[in-house]
């Protein structure tokens, strides 16, 4: 288990190196690694390129070149990631049917758990635990935030008053 | 015996044509109505508190100035301290006696505001509303029940009401809207011919139309392929199409199209789209880098961004992951046609923007049949 965060938080250091917002997912079974990625966003320009989703396109791809059905194979997945996953990737995750969900850190901008537990409007529930090397996936998002996002507009600047 | 009349059912007819359908949702006058926070409509929730009926008024400023310095009333600001001769005390949990009753708030105020002890006739337990109204209609309804602050807000009275848009706003947005469902009809008649509006409508589907309404054009625009890709639903898709207007892109789905502009819109669609819609313009305003923009001088407003400052029309109400992908797009308006009663995050299940704590909020409309 901690070995599967460890190799989660490789890879939100990767993100980090990479400018993007520092977070990793391993996705396995049978404790076995079958697709692991990190936060692309500001690389693809798209908001929505979490590592969870990453590791989910990786998933499907293999799925397709290989003749299994998903649906199937997404049961038995268990997903680590540094952060709770947001909200999009919560229900993302959550309409697979994933077996678990074991995070870092708690997500308290954007948590499919803690700013909104969608838990509540969905029949399947994967397990969902924290608090995982949770110190250090928040360092790295620490360290994310005193910079700044390179793709962002400057902040708009109150004009003084005279 | 009179008559009675059916309400009018907010539901296509299945026996329309897939023609008539657009039609109707392009050519109906009818104004759009935002979906709004639960605060705007459910009924007013109630606070329990202790009122004190005063002996003597001429007191009164004297005792509401008493009270303002030893009971503050933080998440009440918008509650007048006083109504006639009873005085707002406190909320009955703030007195931690066993009974809740008159007595118990004499005792209370004997300890901690001695000087208040006799100011009062009697005591009243009664309710106030909890939240500070937001409209003139719930600033009348409070009122009733306990005196309140209010500060009227012209757009919030106008969001409310029924002619929010003026009438060429709401010929664009319905036409978009119209868009949404031709892009379902361009995909899903190649699959079968004869194509119904049952077919559309009961599938587990959904079309996508992004508009910059700074220039008026479709910047983006997808057809969902969820069937083979759980993911691709037609909001990630749109999203991804207008990350490819601006140098990016994640999924291999568009053909390449030189012009970074119009990589938002899957080339053979386009055609059809010009054709049905001559008078629509298509394609994104032009992508410019950080280092481009610095270079040429320009603010930020100079190159688009993400989805900000875009609308997004839905055929049909998205789900969690799709609305929460629209938020961190940060796209300003979200409109949609049909209710996801299932899946919906806007308006069915949740109301997603109505979340506070989320760093970005877009407005939601519906109402277009």
């Amino acid at each position: 288990m901690v070995d599967f965060m460890k190799r989660a938080l490789e890879l939100a250091s990767e993100a980090l190196s990479a400018q993007e917002v520092p977070v990793g997912c391993v996705f396995t079974i049978n404790s076995e690694i079958i697709a692991e990625s990190r936060n692309s966003v500001n690389a693809t320009h798209n908001p929505t390129r979490h590592a969870e989703i990453n590791c989910i396109d990786t998933v499907i791809a293999h799925c397709k070149n290989n003749h299994i059905d998903y649906k199937m194979y997404f049961k038995n997945v268990t997903v680590y990631v540094t952060v709770e996953p947001c909200i999009m990737c919560a229900a993302a995750l959550s309409n697979l049917c994933v077996k678990e969900v074991i995070y870092g850190c708690a997500n308290d901008r954007f948590g499919g758990k803690t700013v909104l537990d969608i838990s509540k409007f969905y029949e399947y529930n994967y397990n969902l635990t924290g608090n995982l090397m949770a110190n250090e996936a928040m360092a790295l998002l620490k360290q994310f935030y005193k910079g700044t996002n390179p793709n962002a507009p400057e902040p708009k600047t109150k004009k003084e008053k005279v | 015996m009179s008559e009675i009349k059916e309400p009018r059912l907010k539901r296509p007819k299945m026996s329309e044509t897939v023609d008539n359908f657009i039609d109707n949702i392009i050519n109906m006058k009818k104004n759009l109505h935002a979906v709004l926070g639960d605060e705007f409509h459910s009924s007013i929730p109630l606070l329990q508190v202790y009122t004190g009926h005063v002996r003597d008024l001429k007191q009164l400023s004297k005792i509401i100035v008493i009270l303002n310095e030893k009971i503050q009333l933080k998440e009440m600001q918008h509650l007048k301290r006083a109504r006639k001769k009873d005085v707002l005390l406190c909320p009955t949990d703030y007195v931690s006696h066993d009974v809740k009753s008159e007595d118990s708030v004499q005792k209370y105020l004997e300890e901690h505001i001695p000087e208040l002890k006799d100011a009062f006739e009697f005591f009243k337990i009664t309710e106030v509303p909890l939240l500070a109204p937001k409209l003139k209609r719930q600033h009348e309804e409070f009122s009733k029940i306990w005196s309140c602050n209010f500060h009227p807000n012209k757009y919030l009275e106008k969001l409310c009401g029924n002619e929010f848009f003026a009438e060429d706003e709401l010929t664009s947005h319905r036409l978009y809207m119209g868009m949404t469902f031709e892009i379902a009809r361009f995909y899903l008649s190649q699959m079968n011919s004869s194509l119904e509006m049952t077919d559309i409508i009961l599938r587990d589907t959904n079309a996508t139309v992004i508009v910059d309404p700074s220039t008026k054009s479709v910047v983006a625009v997808a057809f969902d392929n969820r069937q083979y890709h759980p993911v691709q639903h037609s909001a990630m898709l749109a999203i991804d199409n207008v990350a490819k207007t601006q140098n990016g892109g994640a999924w291999d789905t568009a053909t390449d199209v030189k012009d970074v502009s119009l990589r938002g819109i899957e080339i053979e669609l386009l055609v059809h789209l010009k054709e049905k819609f001559p008078n629509v313009k298509f394609g994104a305003r032009t992508y410019l880098t950080k280092n481009a923009l610095n270079e040429s001088k320009m603010s930020v407003s100079g190159s688009p961004y993400l989805c900000t400052g875009y609308y997004v029309y839905l055929m049909r109400e998205p789900c969690v992951m799709c609305s929460m992908g629209l938020v961190h797009a940060r796209a300003n308006r979200v409109f949609y046609c049909l209710k996801n009663n299932r899946k919906g995050a806007l308006g069915s299940k949740t109301k997603l923007q109505c979340v506070s704590s989320l760093n970005h909020h877009f407005e939601v409309f519906t109402d277009f049949l």
